[in-house]
């Protein structure tokens, strides 16, 4: 039985998710392009002559994300410029195809395109770090450092916004996990279209109110091309048990994605809550709301072979790396610094010998000084020995470099 | 919360033995296990049981001395556990009485699920027996009474009569002899009340069960079974119109939100109409985690925290209460178990469905088996929902006709409404082909004057006669209100269920009052406007 498009009364071939209606071709991609105008326009996401850098990451999201907007701003004239910024995490088999992809949208669509990897910002692969970390858990490395990577790959480039393609599916996941969690501080953010307005780069999510399906529709039927495949190591992580839930719901009720978002929207939390408070983390100046940004952390942690220092329980952590600390030295502790060019930043108590101190890698008038240990701590281990983790120290220096360039103004 | 901190090697599950000691007083045998590894025995898990119970109550300091409390039996296991605290609560330990009155109230609801008028009495009876023994002053009343608000002031409470004699003949509660007389002065007081209200009301076959006269020395006769099955026989033209609005929304969660909604109504007018000024229900922590998720679900965020607070002042003057929050399932069915007391089983729509059956259901089988690999997941969940807002809206124009709740549609354009409302447009574009159209948007700007684009029935707003004495009966001509205008007065979780019936004009009497009250309401404030030095 043919069916007959909603809008043109021509023949149908499709059926939307969203709204159920049977639509021709040109009718669904004239209605999923302008209901992304539509966002754009009321949120107010663009401004003109700004520079957008679009997070691609080569799967659908992204790659559809930069199709259309490269096409509404030439044809809505928003005036922006935009770039491709993408993000090598080091995952074999998983990102190196899918950054081919991103290679061909910047010739397909002739847009600009800088790559930034984390084996060049923290000197550590996802991979490596699974082999530390086991394959529970692992997701939060890739995300705190991806999103650290985002806006220094971002600030490179030096662009006004970021636009990620995060879609309406993603959020209503992030919104039942936040409430599984009972993470309040998150539910308030997650469903606002522009996040991090003060301090960080703000990002914002064209594709808030797009299914995924109908993004995948848009794909299939323009010809994009574009990798799809799951990340090998997230099938333990817990937002699948959110991202099933969703989909089990869709299937009884599809507009139920849009209604998770809609309440999100009206949640409203008491005002006497404690929410976390946005500072500057000490060691790199990148955002955070504790004293030590967790990328540091999780960094230390990994360098030091306590992978989980960012995850567990931080004084059971802080304990365990005392204990290994006081096993390590034994002996040697009486012997005093003999750092003379860094005699009030570095708090070296062990070092016997001052070319192995990697602190001289610093100019001395950088104020943090020995940058892999926070100032209330003695640097106890490293500095006397040639053991592994000076080369993970060279690499942390590049880490500290970076936050060198005076314009990364938080 | 789910990284379980690992050692090098996971520590192997220590191994249940039968010989443990209760963790509280280490003395006895632990006959249950509670939370995550917490053995009790008898005599403790009773104390903790009821010191949670009166601490939930007690600590928000809401129940006043001597109040009338309603509570709402279903019959389910923890309207029974409920059901025995508040006797044990109201009897023993007289320092530390719970003291308010308490009145029960059965919902009969077989007609949702199509039960036929036999298992529906045998259902009937069952319960009766249930409250009768309580002692409690108890009514009974069915689902399709909220349709016909106005006859729930006829139920009379002239059951307390019989109560109060029973209490006196049966013995099958522990109950001290202090305890007995200080009902029986309770009793006497409702009686002559009672007596009254009897006298006036004409028709109670269903709730009345000894006439006028009843003295105290009277005991009831076997004519008392059919009595409460009376309630079956009465009012079949509501039955009639609720069996058809049930019929007519289509999806399995839309009915059970219109269901909720009108059990919600129903006890409200039930409480209000009876003079009770709290209700008192039996929602246990893992029901109200899940009905949290169910509510994020199904677009009714800003309700979500009231649904799970302790006290839901939805309503400015009646309370919902909770007093089961704190407890999970398990640890009600243990309670039931200790006790040996029946639970009466209702049928709801999704008994014995699968599982994608509604949203509700699917919630459940998703907090619950979570719940099992995670045990922290519902306590995560009434967390979140503690640290929710509920703040109600002030005045009565910014709630919801049929649920009650605030209205959450007046949000900017750029939100999940205005998004979903272009799509549809843009789906539809210039075919009015009968398609709900759902402009009813509550933001400022938008006012009775959009017209809807199916340009229905609009010129139905009959003109004002232009006296300003009162007289002018135009607007009572409004005889079917523009869809758009229902719509708008509906929240948004309301407006899925009530799109998808075939016609929104057959939604139940008190919602289409409430919109025509509001239509007048506001066309007399477009009249005042600008006089209005207020922005409200």
């Amino acid at each position: 039985m043919p069916a007959i498009c909603t809008v043109c009364s021509k023949g149908a071939i499709l059926k939307r998710p969203k709204t159920g209606n049977a639509l021709c071709k040109e009718c669904f991609f004239h209605a999923f392009e302008e209901e992304i105008h539509h966002t754009i326009v009321h949120a107010e996401l663009f401004k003109r002559n700004e520079t957008i850098a679009i997070g691609a990451s080569g799967g659908k999201d992204s790659t559809v994300l930069a199709y259309v907007l490269k096409l509404l701003n030439d044809r809505h004239d928003y005036g922006v410029n935009l770039v491709l910024l993408s993000v090598d995490e080091g995952i074999t088999g998983y990102r190196d195809d899918s950054l081919e992809t991103v290679k061909r949208n910047q010739e397909q669509y002739g847009l600009p395109l800088k790559i930034i990897s984390y084996e060049e910002l923290y000197g550590w692969t996802m991979d490596a770090i699974v082999k530390q970390i086991g394959l529970k858990n692992n997701c939060t490395f890739c995300g705190v450092f991806r999103r650290q990577a985002l806006d220094r790959g971002a600030l490179m480039l030096k662009v006004d916004k970021i636009a990620t393609g995060h879609n309406a599916d993603d959020i209503a996941e992030t919104v039942i996990m936040n409430v599984l969690r009972g993470d309040i501080g998150r539910l308030r953010r997650c469903t606002a279209i522009t996040t991090g307005t003060d301090g960080a780069l703000p990002r914002c999510k064209p594709f808030k109110y797009t299914y995924e399906k109908e993004i995948v529709m848009y794909a299939y039927f323009k010809k994009l091309d574009y990798f799809s495949t799951e990340c090998i190591y997230s099938p333990n992580a817990y937002r699948g048990f959110a991202r099933a839930y969703i989909k089990d719901v869709e299937k009884i009720r599809p507009s139920a994605i849009i209604d998770i978002i809609h309440s999100g929207e009206s949640l409203s939390v008491k005002k006497d809550i404690r929410l976390p408070v946005q500072g500057v983390c000490e060691r790199c100046g990148y955002i955070s709301s504790n004293a030590v940004c967790k990328a540091c952390v999780m960094l230390e942690g990994l360098n030091k072979g306590l992978p989980r220092l960012g995850i567990g329980k931080t004084h059971k952590e802080r304990r365990k790396m005392q204990e290994m600390l006081q096993q390590e030295t034994g002996a040697a502790d009486s012997t005093p610094c003999t750092d003379q060019s860094l005699k009030s930043s570095c708090k070296c108590e062990n070092k016997t010998d001052q070319s192995e101190c990697s602190s001289q890698t610093y100019d001395s008038d950088n104020a943090s000084g020995c940058s892999t240990y926070s100032k209330s701590q003695k640097c106890k281990d490293g500095c006397s020995s040639t053991n592994p983790r000076t080369v993970a120290k060279e690499k942390l220096s590049i880490f500290g470099k970076l936050k060198q360039p005076p314009s990364i103004d938080f | 919360m789910c990284s379980i901190l690992e050692d090098e090697i996971p520590l192997a599950k220590e191994r249940i033995s039968l010989d443990r000691k209760c963790m509280k007083c280490k003395e006895e045998p632990a006959i249950l296990i509670t939370r995550v590894n917490d053995a009790f025995c008898r005599g403790c898990f009773q104390v903790y049981v009821t010191h949670k119970f009166r601490a939930a109550i007690g600590k928000t300091k809401l129940v006043r001395d001597g109040e009338k409390v309603l509570v709402g039996i279903s019959g389910g296991p923890s309207s029974c556990a409920l059901l025995h605290l508040i006797q044990e609560g109201l009897s023993q330990r007289a320092h530390k009485k719970l003291r308010f009155k308490p009145g029960l109230l059965f919902i009969e609801e077989g007609q949702v699920v199509g039960q036929s008028l036999e298992e529906r009495k045998v259902t009937l009876t069952r319960i009766h027996s249930l409250l009768r023994q309580s002692g409690f002053p108890y009514h009974l009343c069915k689902l399709a009474d909220s349709l016909d608000l106005e006859r729930v002031k006829t139920l009379s409470a002239c059951q307390s009569n019989h109560a109060a004699v029973n209490k006196m003949n049966q013995s099958a509660m522990d109950i001290n002899t202090a305890a007995v007389n200080k009902m029986n002065q309770s009793a006497k007081d409702i009686n002559t009340s009672a007596g009254n209200k009897m006298n006036q009301s004409a028709m109670d076959m269903n709730t009345c069960i000894n006439p006028v006269e009843g003295d105290k020395g009277e005991v009831e006769k076997s004519g008392h079974g059919e009595n409460c099955c009376d309630l079956l026989e009465m009012n079949r033209e509501a039955e009639k119109l609720f069996a058809a609005q049930l019929g007519s929304i289509k999806s399995i969660s839309g009915k059970e939100d219109f269901v909720r909604a009108l059990r919600h109504r129903l006890l409200l007018e039930f409480a209000r109409q009876h003079g009770y000024s709290k209700v008192m229900l039996g929602n246990t922590g893992s029901q109200l985690a899940v009905r949290l998720l169910t509510d994020i679900s199904t677009g009714r965020g800003m309700q979500a925290a009231m649904e799970t607070a302790f006290a839901d002042r939805r309503n400015t003057d009646m309370m919902f209460l909770r007093p089961l929050r704190d407890f999970s399932s398990k640890e009600i069915a243990m309670y039931n178990n200790l006790h040996r007391l029946e639970c009466v089983f209702i049928p709801s729509l999704t008994t014995m469905g699968d599982v994608g059956a509604s949203i509700e259901h699917l919630t459940e089988a998703f907090v619950t088996g979570l719940q099992a690999e995670y045990p922290s997941t519902v306590s995560n969940i009434m967390r979140t929902g503690e640290k929710l807002d509920s703040s109600s809206a002030v005045d009565i124009e910014s709630h919801c006709a049929l649920c009650q709740g605030p209205l959450d549609t007046d949000v900017g354009m750029s939100s999940a409404l205005a998004a979903l409302r272009f799509s549809l447009e843009i789906s539809t574009m210039g075919k009015s082909n009968g398609k709900r159209c759902i402009k009813g948007d509550n933001s400022v700007n938008n006012t009775n004057d959009e017209l809807c684009s199916n340009g229905v029935n609009y010129d139905a707003k009959v003109e004002c006669c232009g006296e300003s004495d009162g007289s002018c009966r135009s607007s009572t001509q409004l005889s079917v209100p523009d869809e758009g205008l229902v719509l708008q007065t509906l929240c948004y979780g309301c407006r899925i269920v009530a799109m998808e019936m075939d016609d929104v004009n057959s939604l139940p009497e008190f919602v289409m009052k409430d919109v025509a009250w509001r239509n007048r309401r506001s066309v007399m404030k477009a009249e005042i406007q600008d006089f209005l030095l207020d922005d409200r």
